[in-house]
Protein backbone atom coordinates (compact mmCIF):
# COMPACT_ATOMS: atom_id res chain seq x y z
CA UNK A 1 0.00 0.00 0.00
CA UNK A 2 2.86 2.33 0.81
CA UNK A 3 4.47 1.50 -2.53
CA UNK A 4 1.15 2.17 -4.23
CA UNK A 5 1.00 5.60 -2.64
CA UNK A 6 4.50 6.42 -3.93
CA UNK A 7 3.52 5.27 -7.42
CA UNK A 8 0.37 7.33 -7.30
CA UNK A 9 2.52 10.44 -6.92
CA UNK A 10 5.26 9.13 -9.14
CA UNK A 11 6.29 11.38 -11.99
CA UNK A 12 9.46 12.67 -13.53
CA UNK A 13 12.53 13.10 -11.32
CA UNK A 14 12.26 16.75 -12.24
CA UNK A 15 13.87 18.23 -9.12
CA UNK A 16 17.53 18.19 -8.14
CA UNK A 17 18.52 18.25 -4.50
CA UNK A 18 22.00 18.70 -3.04
CA UNK A 19 22.27 17.34 0.47
CA UNK A 20 24.35 15.14 2.74
CA UNK A 21 23.09 11.63 3.34
CA UNK A 22 24.71 9.54 6.07
CA UNK A 23 27.87 11.60 5.82
CA UNK A 24 28.16 11.52 2.02
CA UNK A 25 27.47 14.60 -0.13
CA UNK A 26 24.81 13.71 -2.66
CA UNK A 27 23.19 15.25 -5.72
CA UNK A 28 19.89 13.53 -6.37
CA UNK A 29 17.22 13.91 -9.03
CA UNK A 30 13.84 13.21 -7.47
CA UNK A 31 10.13 13.63 -7.97
CA UNK A 32 9.25 16.72 -5.86
CA UNK A 33 5.89 15.22 -4.96
CA UNK A 34 7.60 12.40 -3.08
CA UNK A 35 8.26 12.54 0.64
CA UNK A 36 11.73 11.95 2.06
CA UNK A 37 10.37 8.65 3.39
CA UNK A 38 9.45 7.54 -0.13
CA UNK A 39 12.73 8.78 -1.60
CA UNK A 40 14.73 6.86 1.02
CA UNK A 41 12.86 3.59 0.64
CA UNK A 42 11.64 3.50 -2.96
CA UNK A 43 14.43 5.36 -4.70
CA UNK A 44 17.55 4.82 -2.58
CA UNK A 45 16.69 1.38 -1.17
CA UNK A 46 17.41 2.57 2.37
CA UNK A 47 14.70 0.41 3.87
CA UNK A 48 15.88 0.73 7.47
CA UNK A 49 13.54 3.71 7.77
CA UNK A 50 10.09 2.27 8.42
CA UNK A 51 6.64 3.74 7.97
CA UNK A 52 3.40 2.92 9.73
CA UNK A 53 1.02 5.79 10.37
CA UNK A 54 2.37 8.29 7.81
CA UNK A 55 0.97 11.11 9.93
CA UNK A 56 3.74 11.84 12.40
CA UNK A 57 2.34 9.86 15.33
CA UNK A 58 4.32 6.62 15.39
CA UNK A 59 7.91 7.78 14.84
CA UNK A 60 8.97 4.67 12.93
CA UNK A 61 10.25 6.87 10.07
CA UNK A 62 12.39 9.05 12.36
CA UNK A 63 15.53 10.47 10.76
CA UNK A 64 17.87 13.24 11.87
CA UNK A 65 17.95 16.43 9.82
CA UNK A 66 20.88 18.61 10.87
CA UNK A 67 21.01 16.49 14.03
CA UNK A 68 17.34 17.06 14.93
CA UNK A 69 14.78 14.23 14.98
CA UNK A 70 11.98 14.50 12.41
CA UNK A 71 9.41 12.29 10.71
CA UNK A 72 10.63 11.48 7.18
CA UNK A 73 7.02 10.83 6.15
CA UNK A 74 6.17 14.53 6.63
CA UNK A 75 9.18 16.03 4.83
CA UNK A 76 8.93 16.58 1.08
CA UNK A 77 12.04 15.56 -0.86
CA UNK A 78 13.01 19.08 -1.98
CA UNK A 79 12.93 20.28 1.65
CA UNK A 80 16.23 18.55 2.46
CA UNK A 81 18.14 20.90 0.14
CA UNK A 82 21.42 21.77 1.86
CA UNK A 83 20.58 19.63 4.90
CA UNK A 84 22.48 16.85 6.63
CA UNK A 85 20.25 13.76 6.74
CA UNK A 86 21.07 10.76 8.90
CA UNK A 87 19.12 7.50 8.70
CA UNK A 88 19.53 4.37 10.81
CA UNK A 89 21.90 3.01 8.15
CA UNK A 90 24.27 5.90 8.88
CA UNK A 91 24.67 4.95 12.53
CA UNK A 92 26.72 1.84 11.81
CA UNK A 93 30.36 2.73 11.10
CA UNK A 94 32.43 0.07 9.23
CA UNK A 95 30.05 -2.63 10.38
CA UNK A 96 30.31 -1.63 14.05
CA UNK A 97 27.04 -0.92 15.86
CA UNK A 98 26.63 2.47 17.53
CA UNK A 99 26.38 2.61 21.33
CA UNK A 100 22.59 2.95 21.06
CA UNK A 101 22.29 0.00 18.68
CA UNK A 102 24.51 -2.19 20.87
CA UNK A 103 22.56 -1.21 23.97
CA UNK A 104 19.25 -2.14 22.31
CA UNK A 105 20.72 -5.60 21.60
CA UNK A 106 22.21 -5.94 25.09
CA UNK A 107 19.00 -4.99 26.88
CA UNK A 108 16.54 -6.93 24.73
CA UNK A 109 14.84 -3.70 23.75
CA UNK A 110 13.80 -5.23 20.43
CA UNK A 111 10.84 -7.54 20.02
CA UNK A 112 9.12 -7.45 16.62
CA UNK A 113 11.66 -4.78 15.62
CA UNK A 114 9.44 -2.62 13.44
CA UNK A 115 9.71 0.48 15.65
CA UNK A 116 13.39 -0.13 16.41
CA UNK A 117 15.10 1.92 13.66
CA UNK A 118 12.99 4.98 14.53
CA UNK A 119 13.57 4.53 18.24
CA UNK A 120 17.31 4.03 17.77
CA UNK A 121 17.58 7.22 15.71
CA UNK A 122 15.42 9.19 18.18
CA UNK A 123 17.50 7.85 21.10
CA UNK A 124 20.69 8.86 19.28
CA UNK A 125 19.45 12.47 19.06
CA UNK A 126 18.29 12.34 22.68
CA UNK A 127 21.67 11.33 24.12
CA UNK A 128 23.51 13.71 21.81
CA UNK A 129 21.54 16.53 23.45
CA UNK A 130 21.51 15.19 27.01
CA UNK A 131 24.53 13.07 27.86
CA UNK A 132 22.90 11.61 30.98
CA UNK A 133 19.13 11.93 30.68
CA UNK A 134 16.91 11.03 33.64
CA UNK A 135 14.23 8.37 33.25
CA UNK A 136 11.65 11.12 32.81
CA UNK A 137 13.78 12.83 30.16
CA UNK A 138 14.16 9.55 28.28
CA UNK A 139 10.42 8.88 28.35
CA UNK A 140 9.67 12.41 27.23
CA UNK A 141 12.42 12.36 24.60
CA UNK A 142 10.98 9.20 23.08
CA UNK A 143 7.30 10.13 23.36
CA UNK A 144 7.12 10.56 19.59
CA UNK A 145 7.93 6.88 19.02
CA UNK A 146 5.36 4.16 19.56
CA UNK A 147 6.29 0.55 20.40
CA UNK A 148 3.48 -1.97 20.73
CA UNK A 149 5.59 -4.89 22.05
CA UNK A 150 8.07 -4.00 24.73
CA UNK A 151 6.15 -1.86 27.19
CA UNK A 152 9.05 0.62 26.87
CA UNK A 153 10.92 -0.37 30.05
CA UNK A 154 13.66 -2.22 28.18
CA UNK A 155 13.92 0.65 25.74
CA UNK A 156 14.47 3.08 28.60
CA UNK A 157 17.06 0.71 30.05
CA UNK A 158 18.76 0.52 26.66
CA UNK A 159 19.08 4.30 26.47
CA UNK A 160 20.59 4.34 29.97
CA UNK A 161 22.96 1.56 28.90
CA UNK A 162 23.91 3.50 25.73
CA UNK A 163 24.96 6.44 27.88
CA UNK A 164 27.19 4.11 29.91
CA UNK A 165 28.70 2.60 26.75
CA UNK A 166 29.45 6.04 25.40
CA UNK A 167 31.01 7.19 28.67
CA UNK A 168 33.14 4.03 28.82
CA UNK A 169 34.36 4.53 25.27
CA UNK A 170 35.69 8.00 26.06
CA UNK B 1 1.25 18.61 -7.92
CA UNK B 2 3.61 21.43 -8.82
CA UNK B 3 6.33 22.20 -6.29
CA UNK B 4 7.77 25.69 -5.84
CA UNK B 5 10.64 26.67 -3.60
CA UNK B 6 11.05 30.46 -3.40
CA UNK B 7 14.13 31.83 -1.65
CA UNK B 8 12.55 35.06 -0.41
CA UNK B 9 9.25 36.24 1.03
CA UNK B 10 8.86 38.56 -1.96
CA UNK B 11 9.09 35.61 -4.38
CA UNK B 12 6.72 33.53 -2.24
CA UNK B 13 4.11 36.31 -2.29
CA UNK B 14 4.48 36.83 -6.05
CA UNK B 15 3.87 33.11 -6.58
CA UNK B 16 0.84 33.18 -4.29
CA UNK B 17 -0.64 36.13 -6.18
CA UNK B 18 -0.16 34.32 -9.50
CA UNK B 19 -1.42 30.93 -8.36
CA UNK B 20 -4.19 32.06 -5.96
CA UNK B 21 -6.39 29.61 -4.06
CA UNK B 22 -4.92 26.62 -5.87
CA UNK B 23 -1.61 27.18 -4.08
CA UNK B 24 -0.83 26.13 -0.51
CA UNK B 25 2.12 27.22 1.56
CA UNK B 26 4.14 24.29 2.90
CA UNK B 27 6.25 24.67 6.04
CA UNK B 28 6.63 21.78 8.51
CA UNK B 29 4.16 19.58 6.65
CA UNK B 30 2.58 18.27 9.85
CA UNK B 31 -0.89 19.01 8.45
CA UNK B 32 -0.48 19.38 4.68
CA UNK B 33 1.70 16.30 4.12
CA UNK B 34 -0.50 14.21 6.43
CA UNK B 35 -3.46 14.94 4.12
CA UNK B 36 -1.30 14.17 1.10
CA UNK B 37 -0.26 10.83 2.62
CA UNK B 38 -3.95 10.00 3.08
CA UNK B 39 -4.47 10.67 -0.62
CA UNK B 40 -6.20 14.03 -0.13
CA UNK B 41 -3.79 16.47 -1.72
CA UNK B 42 -4.72 20.09 -1.12
CA UNK B 43 -4.09 22.37 -4.10
CA UNK B 44 -2.32 21.97 -7.41
CA UNK B 45 0.65 24.03 -6.28
CA UNK B 46 2.74 23.85 -3.14
CA UNK B 47 4.90 26.80 -2.22
CA UNK B 48 7.59 25.51 0.11
CA UNK B 49 8.77 28.03 2.71
CA UNK B 50 11.75 26.05 3.97
CA UNK B 51 14.19 28.40 2.19
CA UNK B 52 12.41 31.64 3.12
CA UNK B 53 14.66 32.38 6.09
CA UNK B 54 12.97 35.75 6.81
CA UNK B 55 10.03 33.92 8.40
CA UNK B 56 12.07 31.67 10.68
CA UNK B 57 12.82 33.67 13.81
CA UNK B 58 11.84 34.29 17.43
CA UNK B 59 12.84 37.57 19.03
CA UNK B 60 11.85 39.98 21.75
CA UNK B 61 11.73 43.62 20.75
CA UNK B 62 10.08 46.69 22.30
CA UNK B 63 7.91 44.83 24.79
CA UNK B 64 6.73 42.34 22.19
CA UNK B 65 7.69 38.77 21.46
CA UNK B 66 7.75 38.41 17.69
CA UNK B 67 7.28 34.90 16.39
CA UNK B 68 8.10 34.37 12.73
CA UNK B 69 5.52 32.25 10.90
CA UNK B 70 7.87 29.31 10.36
CA UNK B 71 9.28 29.29 13.90
CA UNK B 72 8.94 25.66 15.05
CA UNK B 73 7.08 24.78 18.25
CA UNK B 74 10.26 23.38 19.79
CA UNK B 75 11.77 26.87 19.96
CA UNK B 76 8.97 28.09 22.24
CA UNK B 77 9.51 25.28 24.75
CA UNK B 78 11.30 26.49 27.85
CA UNK B 79 10.71 30.20 27.18
CA UNK B 80 9.39 32.39 30.01
CA UNK B 81 5.98 32.74 28.30
CA UNK B 82 4.45 30.00 30.43
CA UNK B 83 1.22 29.15 28.60
CA UNK B 84 2.92 29.37 25.23
CA UNK B 85 5.92 27.31 26.31
CA UNK B 86 3.76 24.60 27.88
CA UNK B 87 1.30 24.54 24.98
CA UNK B 88 4.19 24.16 22.53
CA UNK B 89 5.67 21.38 24.66
CA UNK B 90 2.34 19.54 24.60
CA UNK B 91 2.13 19.36 20.79
CA UNK B 92 2.78 15.87 19.37
CA UNK B 93 6.16 14.28 20.04
CA UNK B 94 9.61 15.86 19.64
CA UNK B 95 9.70 15.08 15.92
CA UNK B 96 6.47 17.03 15.39
CA UNK B 97 7.61 19.92 17.60
CA UNK B 98 10.83 20.20 15.61
CA UNK B 99 8.87 20.40 12.40
CA UNK B 100 5.45 21.97 13.05
CA UNK B 101 5.39 25.77 12.93
CA UNK B 102 3.48 28.47 14.80
CA UNK B 103 2.22 29.98 11.54
CA UNK B 104 0.99 26.56 10.46
CA UNK B 105 -0.78 25.93 13.75
CA UNK B 106 -2.57 29.27 13.54
CA UNK B 107 -3.27 29.07 9.81
CA UNK B 108 -4.71 25.58 10.09
CA UNK B 109 -7.29 26.99 12.56
CA UNK B 110 -7.94 23.70 14.32
CA UNK B 111 -10.46 24.00 17.19
CA UNK B 112 -7.93 21.93 19.18
CA UNK B 113 -4.88 24.03 18.30
CA UNK B 114 -2.76 24.13 21.46
CA UNK B 115 -0.44 26.96 20.49
CA UNK B 116 -3.29 28.92 18.89
CA UNK B 117 -5.26 28.73 22.14
CA UNK B 118 -2.29 29.77 24.26
CA UNK B 119 -1.68 32.77 21.99
CA UNK B 120 -5.28 33.93 22.61
CA UNK B 121 -4.54 34.15 26.34
CA UNK B 122 -1.86 36.73 25.49
CA UNK B 123 -4.32 38.64 23.26
CA UNK B 124 -1.77 38.20 20.47
CA UNK B 125 -1.88 39.93 17.08
CA UNK B 126 -1.26 38.31 13.72
CA UNK B 127 0.46 39.96 10.76
CA UNK B 128 -0.64 39.11 7.22
CA UNK B 129 1.15 40.22 4.09
CA UNK B 130 0.33 40.20 0.39
CA UNK B 131 2.51 41.31 -2.52
CA UNK B 132 1.05 44.80 -2.10
CA UNK B 133 0.06 45.30 1.54
CA UNK B 134 0.67 44.36 5.17
CA UNK B 135 -2.09 44.25 7.78
CA UNK B 136 -2.32 43.32 11.42
CA UNK B 137 -5.31 42.04 13.34
CA UNK B 138 -6.29 40.43 16.62
CA UNK B 139 -5.70 36.69 16.50
CA UNK B 140 -9.12 36.19 18.13
CA UNK B 141 -10.69 37.77 15.03
CA UNK B 142 -8.55 35.74 12.66
CA UNK B 143 -10.15 32.40 13.54
CA UNK B 144 -13.56 31.99 11.88
CA UNK B 145 -14.45 28.27 11.81
CA UNK B 146 -12.67 24.89 11.64
CA UNK B 147 -9.92 25.39 9.06
CA UNK B 148 -11.32 28.83 8.14
CA UNK B 149 -9.55 32.10 8.85
CA UNK B 150 -9.71 35.74 7.77
CA UNK B 151 -6.71 35.34 5.45
CA UNK B 152 -7.14 36.50 1.82
CA UNK B 153 -6.14 34.25 -1.12
CA UNK B 154 -3.05 36.35 -1.89
CA UNK B 155 -1.83 36.64 1.71
CA UNK B 156 0.65 34.83 3.90
CA UNK B 157 1.00 34.78 7.69
CA UNK B 158 4.29 36.54 8.41
CA UNK B 159 4.38 36.85 12.21
CA UNK B 160 2.57 36.68 15.54
CA UNK B 161 3.03 39.50 18.06
CA UNK B 162 2.81 38.58 21.73
CA UNK B 163 2.82 41.21 24.52
CA UNK B 164 5.57 40.44 27.04
CA UNK B 165 3.75 41.84 30.11
CA UNK B 166 1.37 38.89 30.41
CA UNK B 167 1.58 36.31 33.21
CA UNK B 168 -0.02 33.12 31.97
CA UNK B 169 -0.98 29.56 32.84
CA UNK B 170 -1.90 26.50 30.77
CA UNK B 171 -3.67 23.22 31.33
CA UNK B 172 -4.26 20.51 28.74
CA UNK B 173 -6.37 17.45 29.30
CA UNK B 174 -5.82 14.65 26.79
CA UNK B 175 -6.66 10.97 26.69
CA UNK B 176 -3.05 10.24 27.63
CA UNK B 177 0.10 12.18 28.50
CA UNK B 178 1.98 12.02 25.20
CA UNK B 179 1.07 12.95 21.61
CA UNK B 180 -2.59 13.53 22.37
CA UNK B 181 -5.12 15.92 20.90
CA UNK B 182 -6.81 17.78 23.74
CA UNK B 183 -10.16 16.77 25.19
CA UNK B 184 -10.14 20.31 26.58
CA UNK B 185 -7.27 22.74 26.97
CA UNK B 186 -7.31 26.11 28.72
CA UNK B 187 -5.01 29.10 28.75
CA UNK B 188 -5.35 32.18 30.92
CA UNK B 189 -3.31 35.38 30.91
CA UNK B 190 -3.20 38.56 32.99
CA UNK B 191 -1.41 41.62 31.64
CA UNK B 192 0.38 44.33 33.63
CA UNK B 193 -2.81 46.42 33.75
CA UNK B 194 -4.69 43.47 35.30
CA UNK B 195 -6.72 42.64 32.19
CA UNK B 196 -7.52 38.94 31.99
CA UNK B 197 -7.85 36.81 28.86
CA UNK B 198 -9.35 33.33 28.90
CA UNK B 199 -9.03 30.89 26.01
CA UNK B 200 -10.23 27.32 25.49
CA UNK B 201 -9.45 24.60 22.95
CA UNK B 202 -11.75 21.78 21.83
CA UNK B 203 -15.00 23.24 23.17
CA UNK B 204 -16.13 25.21 20.09
CA UNK B 205 -15.60 25.24 16.30
CA UNK B 206 -12.52 27.41 16.83
CA UNK B 207 -10.10 28.30 19.62
CA UNK B 208 -12.44 30.28 21.85
CA UNK B 209 -12.12 33.40 24.00
CA UNK B 210 -14.61 33.50 26.87
CA UNK B 211 -15.34 37.23 26.81
CA UNK B 212 -18.30 37.09 29.24
CA UNK B 213 -15.98 35.83 31.99
CA UNK B 214 -13.27 38.31 30.98
CA UNK B 215 -15.74 41.21 31.30
CA UNK B 216 -16.87 40.10 34.75
CA UNK B 217 -13.21 39.98 35.85
CA UNK B 218 -12.56 43.42 34.35
CA UNK B 219 -15.29 44.79 36.66
CA UNK B 220 -14.57 42.84 39.82
CA UNK B 221 -10.84 42.14 39.58
CA UNK B 222 -9.10 38.78 39.81
CA UNK B 223 -9.36 37.05 43.20
CA UNK B 224 -9.83 33.38 44.17
CA UNK B 225 -13.56 34.16 44.53
CA UNK B 226 -13.96 35.74 41.09
CA UNK B 227 -11.84 32.90 39.65
CA UNK B 228 -14.55 30.52 40.82
CA UNK B 229 -17.28 32.75 39.36
CA UNK B 230 -15.38 32.87 36.05
CA UNK B 231 -15.44 29.08 35.92
CA UNK B 232 -19.21 29.17 36.43
CA UNK B 233 -19.58 31.66 33.57
CA UNK B 234 -17.51 29.32 31.37
CA UNK B 235 -19.94 26.49 32.15
CA UNK B 236 -22.90 28.74 31.29
CA UNK B 237 -21.40 30.13 28.10
CA UNK B 238 -19.65 27.41 26.12
CA UNK B 239 -21.50 24.84 24.02
CA UNK B 240 -19.11 21.94 23.43
CA UNK B 241 -20.09 18.88 21.44
CA UNK B 242 -19.95 15.17 22.21
CA UNK B 243 -17.46 13.27 20.07
CA UNK B 244 -15.23 10.19 20.27
CA UNK B 245 -12.92 11.90 22.77
CA UNK B 246 -15.44 13.09 25.35
CA UNK B 247 -19.05 13.99 26.03
CA UNK B 248 -20.31 17.55 25.94
CA UNK B 249 -21.17 17.45 29.67
CA UNK B 250 -17.70 16.30 30.60
CA UNK B 251 -16.09 19.03 28.51
CA UNK B 252 -18.38 21.68 29.97
CA UNK B 253 -17.63 20.80 33.56
CA UNK B 254 -13.92 20.23 33.01
CA UNK B 255 -13.46 23.49 31.12
CA UNK B 256 -15.04 25.43 33.99
CA UNK B 257 -12.84 23.72 36.58
CA UNK B 258 -9.72 24.26 34.51
CA UNK B 259 -10.38 27.98 34.12
CA UNK B 260 -11.05 28.33 37.86
CA UNK B 261 -7.84 26.48 38.65
CA UNK B 262 -5.68 28.55 36.29
CA UNK B 263 -7.18 31.87 37.37
CA UNK B 264 -6.79 30.93 41.04
CA UNK B 265 -3.11 30.24 40.41
CA UNK B 266 -2.70 33.58 38.67
CA UNK B 267 -4.62 35.45 41.39
CA UNK B 268 -2.33 34.11 44.10
CA UNK B 269 1.01 34.78 42.36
Amino acid sequence: MLQDRAREFSGEPSWTVDFTLNGEPKTLALDPSWTLYEVLREQLDLIGTKGACLEGECGSCTVLVDGVSMNACLIMGPQVEGKDVLTVEGLTKQGALSAVQQAFVDCGAVQCGYCTPGLVVAAEALINDLQHPTGEEIRRGLEGNICRCTGYMKIQQAVERACELRAAAK
Amino acid sequence: MQFHQPKSLEDALRLKRELGTDAYFLAGGTDLVVLRNRGRVKGQHWIDLSRVSELDYLEERDGTLQIGATCPHARLEGTRFTALAEAAASVGGPQIRHRGTVGGNVGNASPAGDVSTALLAFDADIELRSATATRRMKLAEFFLAPGKTAIAPDEIITAIFVPTDVRSAWFKLGKREATAISVVAAACGVNAAGKVHIALASVAPKPLRVTAAEEMLAQKGLTPETARAAGDIVRETIKPITDHRASADYRLDTAGSMVTRLLTQLSLN
